[in-house]
């Protein structure tokens, strides 16, 4: 295990320096003078001539990135233009709400998906089954603003049940409580991943029904529900825990849309405001911090994998 | 009254809505302490016949249209699913073609016949695997209080077979099918996992069933051997009886190249032809179009059993000629 | 086989997939015909007229420059007919191209495929973001950067099926007499892979409308006078609570081409060559 782990990091660093050259490369793709582009359009000329010796802009490109990398490694992301304060520090100010909200979101496609999935496959075939795999596939053809949006109108404004936009730290005064800013959210977000996990549990499920060994456990007079989930759901899980693995480290860019739709205060929406801002050095924090941590949840996904199907670990 | 007798079982399948008969009509007995061999070619119905004696058949296209299966005078088609499932696995057992795919690839082998323990008997876990362990030294697994512990992909083809009779015997059935036990494993391991079942059936006096498309394996180990062509049985008998005077073209086919004295006929080395494909209706012997005795008599009518000593019945026109 | 012999076979006794198809035959037709059917012109301001409901004659009501809807999306199925087509052309020109050579010339493709890998780094939606922060807001580039975000995985579902197939026999036969690289490729291999690819197809044209929408949403997609089913939804949002139905018709028109197209999709891939079932999941 402890080999597989490290066989399977030590993958991970050239795609990881090349992810974060191309993090890198994209303030130098922007048309004009990266000195500039990373100060902003208030910066004077001093300020420019200070930074581009700092970040040795006037030396080859190769230098450049392994400064870069450098100061990165030493949590050093550079300086918001609109902030003025740390790029680091302007993302963990929006890690809170994003974490939460990927959470939430997560617990809501697993209560959602996985028992109507396991419901669809046993029902395969007869009119429950036609009806949820149908409506899996409307619920993931549903834009998640539009949604957002109407569920906003009908349970914010319509009904009151819940805050239509913000959140609150829970740090601040109600606590837990503030939870109930991200049901929406979390919900939207949740809708078209809960209908890719229904599709992948029930496709899994009736995948793994086909095979021999489900035939022997029928064979030793369980009960078909004892088949199903002790033998069919449970060996269907290797490919379904991946993909739940995947899903949330899909959420926190997924977020993007579903936080600027409930004006969340989490690091997707600090994306497409940095956009807006053009504030590029905030742009490039956020994005490699998204992609390393993409990739590091896609890491704990395949060991999770390896633990679940014990053919892996071996190999 | 015989432990399991199956009569004038008929099987089809529903393809895209049409029912195709498969099995049309056979009839066997098995006894404790017996062992019947069933064989016939790729297609013929075996796996089917045994999957509808278990039980399995429910939930895929086969249906059972019409016939009687009964287990220790017990009818078996007339009960609930879950009295069904308290024999399965527990008075009655099954063995299948493929070792290799058989096992639950995510569970340890301890645990999947400890499962099989605990479904039928109260026992506790500690005792289970205890048995469990007992087992597997039975099927002569070497170390098995270690092997209990590992997962079937580390363990080989007739291994995982052996596991396979360890776990069909966790209840003692009484009745034990066996389908193409060895047909994935190579020659010597064959060998062993067939002594091994007739040594266990010397201990317990279970009565097998076994099924295989070779004559040779049936012929070393069975008591009685029913010959099954395209969903009908065409020669029964004792093995005794039937290996002494093969009645049945299609048997001697089987065989592989008996000459054949008083007959013009060279027996061709495999049977030319391949099993008609489901829902092609043959008028007469089914066996028709594949023999190279067949006349027109063999076209036009269907020929029933003629017996040649004893039990040993062959559906042949010319059985007598055949047999000589 | 061709394309047009596929879509029967894959309809037939799909009476979901059916409606769906002729669905989007109608978005075409719109797309095709909307300067002829429709009532207004799309742009055509009337403050007197703002936020009008549902009625005659503005079918769907007027927004909140009192421009006709009805006409609006009319105009709106031509941008979906565009993005979706233009995407998918993207995708698998790029990522098919890339996926198809990767697997045939091994040295290369191992290469290409780990460029691939390092692009897939990237989750989708904010590569999406990466390329626009580089591009103007115009309709090219948002088809350019939907088109990139999909060739990565076309290019991958392309690599395995490809290796596939170089390993057959027809391949094998082909390369014994003296066919040219390019024959091989495009005479041989290709056509086996035109199901698959049309399988594929479908699956980016439905995420490039659900991606577009959302681009335009964040205010980063098509320029904003463009009449959009996502910028009609983008732009009336705030009048949510006044004149819910102003994002009904937008919102609804998008969900059902997005849901027909995954229709189609599912009904084009259960009917798919069996070698490549595994292969094709969906983007
Ligand atoms: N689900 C099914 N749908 C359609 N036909 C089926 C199905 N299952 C089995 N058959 C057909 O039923 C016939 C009998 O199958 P069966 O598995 O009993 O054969 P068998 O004698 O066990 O052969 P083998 O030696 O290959 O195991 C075959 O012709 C097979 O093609
Ligand atoms: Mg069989």
């Amino acid at each position: 295990m402890l080999a597989y782990t490290a066989k399977r990091l030590l993958t991970l660093i050239p795609t990881l320096l090349a992810a974060s050259a191309l993090v890198f490369l994209f303030v130098h793709l922007i048309p004009g003078d990266p000195a500039s582009i990373l100060l902003g359009d208030t910066a004077t000329a001093e300020e420019v001539a200070q930074l581009t010796r700092e970040m040795g802009l006037d030396q080859p490109l190769w230098v450049q990135y392994f400064v870069w990398l450098g100061n990165v490694l030493q949590g050093d992301l550079g300086t918001s233009v609109f902030f003025k304060t740390p790029v680091l520090s302007v993302i963990a100010a929006g890690a809170e709400t994003s974490i939460l909200l990927a959470c939430m979101t997560m617990v809501w496609i697993v209560l959602i998906g996985v028992p109507i999935g396991v419901l669809s496959a046993t029902m395969h075939g007869k009119w429950v089954d036609q009806v949820t795999s149908g409506g899996a596939m409307l619920a993931a053809s549903i834009p998640t603003f539009w949604l957002g949006l109407y569920l906003i109108f009908i349970f914010s404004v319509g009904l009151g049940w819940f805050p239509s936009s913000g959140f609150p730290s829970l740090s601040d005064d109600g606590g837990l409580a503030n939870l109930r800013y991200l049901v929406l959210p979390s919900l939207t977000l949740a809708a078209p991943n809960a209908a890719l996990i229904i599709r992948l549990v029930r496709a899994s499920m009736l995948d793994v029904a086909r095979e021999d060994h489900v035939r022997t456990a029928r064979a030793k007079g369980l009960h078909p529900a004892n088949v199903a989930i002790k033998h069919v759901f449970r060996n269907a899980l290797i490919a379904v825990a991946a993909a739940f693995g995947f899903t949330f480290a899909a959420l926190i860019s997924e977020a993007v849309v579903t936080e600027t739709v409930f004006s969340l205060p989490g690091i997707g929406r600090l994306v497409v405001q940095s956009i807006l801002r053009r504030d590029y050095p905030v742009i490039q924090g956020v994005i490699l911090v998204i992609v390393v941590l993409y990739m590091v949840i896609n890491l704990l996904v395949d060991l999770a994998y390896a633990r679940l199907d014990p053919r892996v670990s071996l190999k | 009254m015989a432990l399991l007798e199956v009569e004038n079982l008929h099987i089809a399948v529903s393809v895209g809505g049409v029912l195709q008969p498969v099995v049309r009509g056979i009839s066997f007995t098995v006894d404790d302490n017996e062992t019947l061999g069933i064989v016939g070619e790729s297609g013929c119905g075996k796996s089917m016949t045994s999957l509808a004696i278990m039980g399995l058949l429910e939930g895929t296209p086969v249906r059972i249209t019409d016939g009687s299966i009964r287990y220790d005078g017990t009818e078996l088609l007339q009960l609930s699913s879950k009295q069904r499932r308290a024999i399965m696995g527990n008075r009655m057992a099954m063995i299948f073609q493929e070792p290799m795919t058989s096992l639950n690839p995510v569970y340890r082998i301890g645990d999947q016949i400890i499962e099989s323990l605990r479904q039928h008997k109260s026992i506790s876990k500690k005792a289970a695997r205890a048995r469990a362990i007992e087992l597997l030294d039975l099927v002569r697994i070497p170390n098995p209080s270690e092997r209990v512990d590992s997962f079937p992909h580390q363990m080989s083809g007739g291994q995982r077979q052996r596991v396979m009779i360890a776990m069909a015997l966790s209840c003692d059935p009484k009745l034990l099918i066996a389908d193409e036990p060895t047909t994935a494993l190579d020659v010597t391991v064959q060998k062993e996992v067939l002594e091994l079942m007739s040594d266990l059936q010397e201990r317990t006096g279970t009565a097998i069933i076994i099924i295989s498309h070779d004559l040779g394996v049936i012929a070393e180990t069975c008591d009685k051997v029913s010959v099954m062509y395209r969903g009908k049985i065409v020669e029964a008998g004792t093995t005794e009886n039937l290996f002494e005077r093969l009645a049945h073209p299609y048997t001697r086919g089987l065989l592989n190249s008996i000459p054949v004295v008083d007959h013009d006929v060279e027996w061709l080395e495999a049977i030319p032809g391949r099993v008609p494909t489901l829902g092609e209706e043959l008028s007469g012997c089914a066996f028709h179009p594949r023999c190279p005795i067949a006349t027109g008599l063999c076209i036009a009518k269907t020929p029933g059993d003629t017996y040649i000593a004893g039990n040993h019945a062959v559906k042949c026109h010319y059985a007598d000629q055949v047999a000589s | 086989m061709s394309v047009l012999k596929l879509m029967p076979s894959a309809l037939a006794g799909r009476k979901l997939a059916t409606i769906g198809f002729l669905w989007l035959v109608l978005v075409l037709l719109a797309a095709v015909f909307a300067g002829v059917i429709a009532p207004f012109d799309p742009l055509e301001l009337d403050p007197v007229n703002r936020l009008a409901e549902p009625g005659w004659p503005h079918l769907f009501g007027t927004d909140h420059f009192g421009r006709d809807t009805f006409s609006r999306a009319l105009y709106g199925a031509r941008m979906t007919v565009i993005i979706g087509v233009g995407s998918v052309v993207v995708a698998l020109l790029s990522g098919g191209l890339i996926g198809m050579l990767s697997a045939y010339f091994t040295k290369l493709g191992h290469f290409l495929m780990r460029g691939v890998d390092v692009l897939m780094a990237f989750p989708a939606l904010l590569m999406a973001l990466v390329l626009i922060t580089l591009l103007e807001r115009s309709v090219a580039n948002t088809i350019i950067v939907i088109g990139i975000v999909y060739a990565t995985t076309t290019a991958r579902i392309l690599y395995g099926m490809t290796l596939k197939l170089k390993n057959e026999v027809f391949v094998d036969a082909a390369v014994c007499s003296g066919a040219s690289h390019r024959s091989i490729l495009f005479r041989h291999i290709l056509p086996n892979l035109i199901s698959p690819l049309l399988v594929q197809a479908s699956f980016i044209f439905a995420f490039a409308q659900l991606q577009a929408a959302a681009l335009d949403f964040l205010g980063l997609g098509l320029p904003p006078e463009v009449p959009s089913w996502g910028n009609m939804l983008s732009e009336e949002r705030i009048y949510l609570t006044r004149a819910p139905w102003l994002l009904l018709y937008p919102g609804l028109l998008i969900i059902l081409s997005v849901f027909s197209m995954n229709l189609v999709g599912d009904a084009l891939r259960d009917n798919i060559d069996p070698r490549f079932k595994d292969d094709i999941s969906g983007v």
